[in-house]
């Protein structure tokens, strides 16, 4: 009996492989982007139902963005797969200026360190992030 | 006593076959409905169901063999039997998937379920690895102690696991009126695994739509807003073990920081809840939707 379920789940294994594999060579997740200010500010308030976005920086590629509301609030709106992701970006997280490039890591277990490039904009938002921590 | 297989064992093939036609249908309509890890997660998450099943299995089975020994009754194996076994153990499924996503103790198992921000055939075999933990199959002890077989009961909910599995895609849009009436459909479990805040907290129904219009929980899926898929807080990684125990870690930080007296609340009430309101429940998420589109409160 344990040889049948051992075969069974083997075959399962084999199934899924060979799915997740197929999903890929036929394309699909397509390539999302960040088309401009105003999409960044809807997929922010989705991703935080009430998050009322009054800044924007938008990483160049349009894989992610910063965004700030009126009561100071920021957001780092990333890609993930298919999806987006938003995280109020807090005091605990870490981040890195080099150039026109910000990196972001928001220390949650799995999740990948960030970079953004937001041009000149990116010293502004590491300063306005700084002013975070301490605050 | 009839000897009865486990009817999810026949039905995997087309599970396997469904998802691929799925896929198809995607790759012509709108690739982003599926996303290549986002799918390996959700099969290795029924993968992973399967495995436990076969350690957590016999021992959930034993606990129910062993509640049938206070039946109040014996019912027998005829066909008006199975109809009744079929249909109560939908309605203990809807009172245990109301529990599931009411009571963060039985959240942090079926979490796992929604955990994606997809909504496909491959997100229906997306099962939990800790539902013996949470101790969901108390729900269904109440038909044991009427009279009806474990394997009655255990038969039917793997029917009801089939039948769950067709309707998570978004490739179906409405079924006639009358079959959208009693029946769990695709367009009542999108609304069921949306974040929208008019959409959180309804449609718990396995089979039969019935007891969400029965019971109050019932949210009809609006045309005109798109349905976005997942958990308030997205989880925002594809690694299988943080996604599976994300909840339970959850959990135990918040019991562990918690003034004593506030320890318990963090297991049994709802998700979301912090004993000084820092956090979001989908109530107030609900309140402050109503809030804005200048609906009356609830």
């Amino acid at each position: 009996m344990i040889w049948i379920d051992l075969a069974k789940l083997g075959a399962s294994l084999i199934a899924i492989i060979g799915v997740a594999w197929l999903a890929g060579r036929m394309g699909l997740g397509g390539d999302l982007r960040i088309r401009d200010a105003d999409h960044a500010k809807v997929l922010a308030n989705e991703a935080i139902y009430g998050f009322e976005a009054t800044e924007v920086a938008l990483d160049r590629a349009g894989v992610g963005a910063l965004l700030k509301d009126a009561q100071g609030n920021q957001m780092l709106l990333r890609r993930h797969g298919a999806a987006w992701v938003g995280r109020l970006l807090d005091p605990a997280m870490e981040t890195r200026l080099d150039q026109g490039f910000l990196t972001i890591s928001t220390g949650e277990p799995g999740a990948e360190k960030v970079t953004l490039n937001l041009g000149e904009a990116a010293q502004i938002w590491a300063a306005g992030m700084r002013r975070l921590v301490r605050a | 006593m009839p000897e009865l297989p486990n009817p999810v064992d026949y039905a995997v093939p087309a599970f396997i076959l469904l998802i691929l036609l799925e896929m198809v249908w995607a790759r012509r309509n709108a690739p982003e409905k599926y996303e290549p890890k986002d799918t390996l997660s959700s099969l290795s998450f029924g993968l992973g169901n399967s495995v436990v099943g076969l350690f957590a299995g016999g021992a959930i089975f034993a606990s129910m063999l062993w509640v049938y020994q206070f039946r109040l009754a014996t019912i027998p194996w005829t066909w008006w039997a199975w109809i009744a076994c079929f249909v109560l153990d939908d309605l203990a499924y809807y009172w245990f998937h109301r529990t599931a996503h009411r009571v963060r103790w039985f959240w942090a198992s079926h979490v796992n379920h929604h955990s994606s921000q997809h909504y496909n055939l491959s997100t229906a075999l997306r099962q939990t690895w800790t539902g013996w933990l949470a101790l969901s199959f108390i729900f269904r002890l109440p038909l044991m102690l009427v009279g009806f077989h474990p394997l009655m009961v255990a038969f039917c909910g793997g029917l009801n696991l089939i039948y769950q599995f067709w309707f998570h895609t978004e490739a179906i849009k409405r079924f006639p009126r009358w079959f959208e009436a009693v029946m769990n459909t695709p367009s009542h479990h999108r609304v069921h695994h949306a974040t929208n805040p008019r959409y959180l907290d309804s449609n718990y129904a396995g089979v039969f739509i019935i007891w969400d219009r029965m019971f109050g929980s019932f949210v009809a899926e609006v045309d005109d807003e798109p349905i976005r898929y997942g958990i308030v807080k997205q989880l925002g990684t594809f690694n299988l073990l943080y996604s599976v125990f994300h909840e339970w870690i959850g959990i135990a930080k918040d019991v562990w920081n918690a003034p004593w007296k506030h320890k318990l609340s963090y297991m049994i009430r709802e998700p979301g809840w912090s004993h000084d309101g820092s956090r979001d429940t989908s109530d107030t998420i609900k309140a402050r939707w109503r809030e804005r589109e200048g609906l009356p409160v609830e």
